[in-house]
């Protein structure tokens, strides 16, 4: 056998080790990871406490945000139950140093004044900076930040109240949307939430110097968590 | 036997090699700025440019598009980063054809189309810089996550500073947000994820 079969051999051997390494990696996917799906909105919003909060306050934060109103007339689809038992159960994600800051936009800024929502804050036992409610006056940026760049759905109604999708967005410390909640599922949108939380945790944390190539190659495969 | 020897650890020689020349070569692409999955075409927006024009996102369709917001009173961070994006440019050649810079101003009330011509023209003549109402450029600016506001503090002949969100993003030639780079990126780190997505 002479050298340059040796050679072609070899070259063959580690292009297939390379497709079974590929596909091994593909398959049995090692590492989950949260796909980087957009950037989410830009905005400056007024709190429960009167105060500015804007997207770049909370950079460096992983944020669940969701869309909702005071008054919304029961029944009412309650994501603030769901927002609740995440921040309950925030332990389960093992987020470490890592902060998790929820919050709530209202789509209602004429009903929804800062001392509206600070009492609707209150009746949650929910405080800044943990749990932000929120809003603008601007309606139409606020269009612009809720059904624009979170694509969540809403429009008032004659009577005044509003049609909406319930939404969950879930953005990390860089400001992308790393995930989306839209529809029921049969696991409750919490235990996902809670789950995919503990992925994004996960990436922050280890994803660093050789082990980045791996959370990248995570993201090529699209080995994405359920 | 000796030439068999030989033959046997240049056979081994040639594996480690190829084996380091392969893991060189078909190793991903680690890009410098944050890779984006949507497949979504980014929200077009339309501009208006020196000489009565307007320009829109999807004119360049076909070409990847480097998106930039700031502002033509901008001391350092906007000069910094269009330094760096030139710089990837030169480093491109004549593929920088293939690549069509646009300065969004986050300052429309006092930046002119034409203010903004005269400011890219000086990092590079095909650079476009444009702008549009305060409403419209509030919402560009949201929906591609820039957030900006008048500062507090002003410069020393008294001109008003504006703090924005100093990222800079591809838009890929399908349309779609590909890639965003962080404040400080190089413009050699930027050359290489364009050259990449170029190939």
């Amino acid at each position: 056998m002479n050298i340059k079969n040796i050679l072609l051999r070899a070259l063959y051997g580690f292009a297939l080790l390379i497709v079974i390494g590929a596909f091994a990696f593909k398959i049995f996917q090692p590492i989950k990871v949260l796909p980087r799906i957009r950037l989410a909105p830009a905005f400056a919003l007024t709190d429960q406490n009167g105060e500015r909060v804007t997207n770049e306050d909370l950079r460096g934060k992983l944020i669940l945000y969701t869309f909702s109103y005071t008054n919304c007339p029961a029944p009412c689809y309650d994501m603030a139950a769901t927002m609740q038992e995440i921040q309950s159960r925030r332990d389960e994600s093992n987020l470490g140093d890592i902060p998790l800051v929820l919050v709530t936009i209202s789509f209602d800024p004429a009903r929804d004044t800062p001392s509206a929502l600070l009492s609707y804050a209150e009746t949650l036992s929910a405080n800044r900076p943990d749990w932000i409610f929120a809003t603008t006056s601007d309606a139409s940026l606020l269009k612009t930040i809720i059904g624009g760049g979170f694509e969540a759905y809403y429009e008032q109604k004659e009577d005044g109240s509003f049609a909406f999708t319930p939404t969950y967005i879930l953005v990390d410390g860089w400001g992308v949307i790393r995930g989306e909640y839209r529809y029921s599922t049969e696991v409750s949108t919490a235990d996902r939430i809670i789950r995919h939380l503990a992925v994004l945790a996960d990436e922050a944390q280890n994803a660093t110097g050789t082990a980045k190539l791996a959370y990248e190659a995570a993201h090529l495969f699209l080995c994405y968590a359920q | 036997m000796m030439k068999a020897r030989l033959t046997l650890l240049g056979g081994i020689a040639a594996i480690l090699l190829a084996a380091a020349a392969g893991f060189y070569f078909l190793r991903p692409h680690t890009f410098h700025g944050t890779v984006l999955q949507s497949t979504d075409t980014a929200y077009d927006f339309t501009l208006h440019v020196a000489g009565d024009k307007t320009v829109k996102l999807s004119d360049f369709r076909g070409k990847l598009v480097v998106i930039y917001f700031g502002y033509t009173f901008c001391p350092d961070v906007c000069p910094a980063t269009l330094g760096a994006v030139t710089q990837a440019l030169r480093d491109l050649g004549t593929k920088a054809d293939e690549v069509q810079v646009i300065m969004v101003s986050v300052d429309p009330e006092r930046d002119t189309p034409e203010k903004l011509a005269e400011y890219v023209r000086h990092f590079n003549p095909t650079f476009i810089g444009g702008t549009n109402t305060p409403e419209e450029i509030a919402r560009i600016a949201s929906l591609y996550g820039i957030f900006y506001e008048v500062s507090q503090q002003t410069t020393g002949n008294g001109e008003y500073l504006i703090d924005h969100t100093a990222t800079l993003m591809v838009i890929d030639r399908n349309g779609s947000m590909k890639l965003v780079f962080p404040f400080g990126v190089t413009g050699s780190e930027i050359a290489e994820d364009l050259k990449y997505m170029l190939r």
